[in-house]
């Protein structure tokens, strides 16, 4: 069960193991604000007396990132965590994060998730797969293979893309 | 079971009341689910889908089909030495057709980022305040 240490890492293997397992994986999102227990707020103030603030003007430098996290010891602790899951597998893919201003781009991976869940195209690959039809096209060999995949993926979008790059092609040379 | 998941609106306005409780609370977690809604609710259950000899009959499916978007919370029970209130368990859901996807994660992204508070927000005074002394450093160092 991996816990990914960059969100794009943990949305190129969601989206694999999507593509494996499209009905059966799931994506669970869990946002929790856990207060501290009494015994953690005995030990953070413990640990902030043992290793003081060291001072800014003294050094010069800004203090340690690590020791912003525990200003207050009676701080709620926040998360952001997300797993995507495949019971038959039992692949479990998770990231975790506290950051705010990452909220919206992972809710924004979870919506292109979303997509191959419900068995639609990628937009990213949408462009791409036309892209490649135009390129194979003038290749010959390259061109029925790649088109035979995507009519399996997606075969109503594919023939609107495809089409549309290749008039564009057409009309540029 | 057709008749629990409700429609796209009301599961944001839910969800919205879900993220304000966790935050009035000061405590406790949401979760949110989302997963491929195989069996069409208007029919008796057996997928029509499996029964093709393929075993990745489900990579490829004719049409697109829809997701199922679930939130809930924990129950919670008094803990005797703490001021919390008894929190029933809250469970909501919503069907959301492949057509309106997109508009519904621009949605479901802004209520996310409303609902979660607490999360650090980016430490801009610091790094503006650390630019101005090394600007100001500079600034001597030249001089």
């Amino acid at each position: 069960m991996p816990l990914f240490k960059t969100s794009a890492e943990w949305y190129e293997q969601s989206s694999l193991l999507l593509k494996a397992r499209p009905t059966t994986a799931r994506i669970t999102s869990k946002y929790t604000v856990l207060k501290p227990t009494a015994s953690k707020i005995s030990k953070r103030q413990k640990y902030l007396s043992k290793h003081p603030k060291p001072k800014i003007s003294s050094t010069g430098s800004p203090p340690p990132s690590t020791s912003a996290a525990v200003q207050d010891p009676t701080e709620p602790v926040v998360t952001f965590k997300l797993k995507t899951y495949d019971p038959v597998s039992g692949a479990c893919l998770q990231y975790q994060t506290a950051k705010a201003a990452e909220v919206g781009r992972l809710v924004g991976s979870l919506g292109r998730l979303g997509r191959c869940m419900a068995a639609l195209p990628e937009v990213v690959e949408e462009t791409s797969v036309a892209a490649a039809v135009d390129a194979g096209a003038g290749v010959g060999v390259a061109a029925p293979m790649v088109e035979k995949d995507v009519k399996l993926v997606a075969p109503v979008v594919e023939q609107k893309a495809g089409g549309g790059g290749k008039k564009k092609k057409k009309g540029k040379k | 079971m057709p008749g629990e998941h409700m429609s796209n609106d009301e599961f944001f306005a839910k969800l919205t009341n879900l993220f304000e409780l966790n935050r009035k609370k000061g405590h406790g977690s949401v979760y949110l689910t989302q997963k491929r809604m195989t069996i069409p609710p208007d029919t008796d259950g057996s997928s029509p889908a499996k029964v093709l000899d393929d075993p990745l009959w489900d990579t490829h499916p004719e049409n697109p089909l829809p997701i199922i978007v679930r939130a809930n919370n924990n129950k919670s029970s008094k803990q005797p030495g703490t001021d919390r209130e008894d929190v029933n368990k809250i469970k909501i859901s919503t069907l959301v057709q492949p057509d309106q996807l997109d508009a519904f994660y621009v949605r479901y992204a802004e209520v996310c980022k409303a609902g979660m508070s607490g999360l650090k927000k980016r430490d801009k005074k610091k790094k503006k305040k650390e630019k101005k002394k090394k600007k100001g450093g500079e600034g001597e160092a030249k001089g």
